[in-house]
């Protein structure tokens, strides 16, 4: 497989998409359609989850109503696999809580003629680590 | 911004934190604490504020000049579970529920359950707090299952509003006193002393030193430590 030129179109493009229906609560469940059943992992606050079954559970435990967002980057870069690597940077809010930073990275890998999520890795920007 | 060399007079710096559920009124208690104002949203990126305010507490006829950090999780609980990290330098706990939320009033038990886990001690210090108390009409727990409650895990119980501020200083205050005391009685009580008198050493983290220097105010120093703890 050959480098994708249009990696940019494709990060900006599916990253719309996939927050499109991540925050409306009525479309959340959909976004089981970007994972694969068994070749997607996702890291989402340290927590490592594998197939779109185990990403979903983790996704609907999530205790928000409403949650807004605004991007604030998203980078991309062409793999030699024709996959796309993805990162986000942004802010997010939920419900009336004060809002968060957070980066997300996403790899999308070709299948077909479209592509799926192989890798998606979630973390809010806080540092209270020291 | 006033830049003195020597701004940090107070006897004790507080560390308190605020826990609860997603929802309970955790960052609207504690800006009707230090502002005497109600917001239902505030402008944050860094993830976890703190909101100070000095007070004076008066014990044997003594006054002592205290400087407290109420340090809020900003709803970050509703994506992960807090770190030992975040736990760290809190002397007192308010563990807020919702008068109005069943959920939030079960989930008490997890809450301390954490504190045992992550605290200075197995037993510190906590007000427990029902908020949302002027929601009349919404309210599914009653005084008496409070009390029950609180009495089973020895807390003082207080139930507060941090819309119309009734009773958020006296939660605020009853927790000051309940440090204090446990401080004034207790030669045996190293840990929270060795707290006491880390919190000037390390600042908390580099995020809190940053915040201090951002005031104008230096760094601690080896002369302000002795000042800050008299025990």
């Amino acid at each position: 497989m050959a480098l994708n030129p249009l990696y940019d179109d494709i990060g900006k493009g599916f990253v719309q998409q996939y927050y499109a229906m991540f925050d409306d609560p009525l479309q959340r469940p959909n976004v089981a359609n970007f994972y694969s059943a068994t070749d997607s992992f996702m890291t989402f606050e340290g927590l490592q989850m594998q197939g779109a079954t185990k990403i979903m559970e983790k996704i609907t435990s999530l205790s928000f109503q409403k949650i807004t967002r605004v991007i604030t980057t998203v980078d991309s870069q062409p793999m030699f696999d024709g996959g796309v690597l993805i990162n986000v940077l942004g802010r997010l809010q939920c419900d009336e809580d004060p809002p968060h930073a957070y980066c997300q990275t996403f790899v999308l890998k070709p299948l077909g003629g479209t592509f799926f999520c192989a890798h998606d890795i979630f973390r809010l920007n806080i540092h209270n680590t020291a | 911004m006033s830049s003195l060399p020597n701004n940090i007079d107070y006897d004790y710096l507080m560390k308190f934190l605020a826990l609860g559920d997603s929802g309970v009124g955790k960052t609207s208690f504690l800006y009707q604490y230090t502002d005497g104002r109600f917001h239902s949203q505030f402008i944050s990126t860094v993830g976890i504020d703190f909101r100070e305010k000095r007070l004076i507490y008066t014990s044997r006829g003594r006054n002592h000049r205290i400087h407290l950090q109420l340090w809020d999780t900003a709803g970050q609980e509703r994506f992960r579970s807090l770190t030992t990290a975040f736990y760290r330098d809190a002397m007192g706990f308010l563990l807020i529920f919702d008068l109005t939320s069943e959920k939030s009033f079960l989930e008490i038990s997890n809450w301390l359950e954490q504190l045992r886990q992550h605290a200075y001690s197995e037993d510190p210090d906590v007000v427990l707090c029902g908020n949302k108390c002027d929601l009349h009409d919404f309210r599914v727990i009653s005084h008496e299952q409070a009390i029950a409650v609180a009495d089973r895990y020895k807390l003082p119980y207080i139930e507060t509003s941090a819309c119309t501020g009734y009773n958020v200083s006296a939660a605020v205050e009853l927790l000051v006193g309940r440090v204090m005391e446990r401080m004034e009685n207790a030669v045996a009580n190293a840990e929270l002393a060795r707290l006491m008198s880390n919190t000037r050493l390390n600042a908390i983290n580099p995020q809190a030193l940053r915040m201090v220097l951002q005031k104008g105010e230096e760094p601690p120093t080896g002369e302000n430590v002795k000042q800050s703890c008299s025990c």
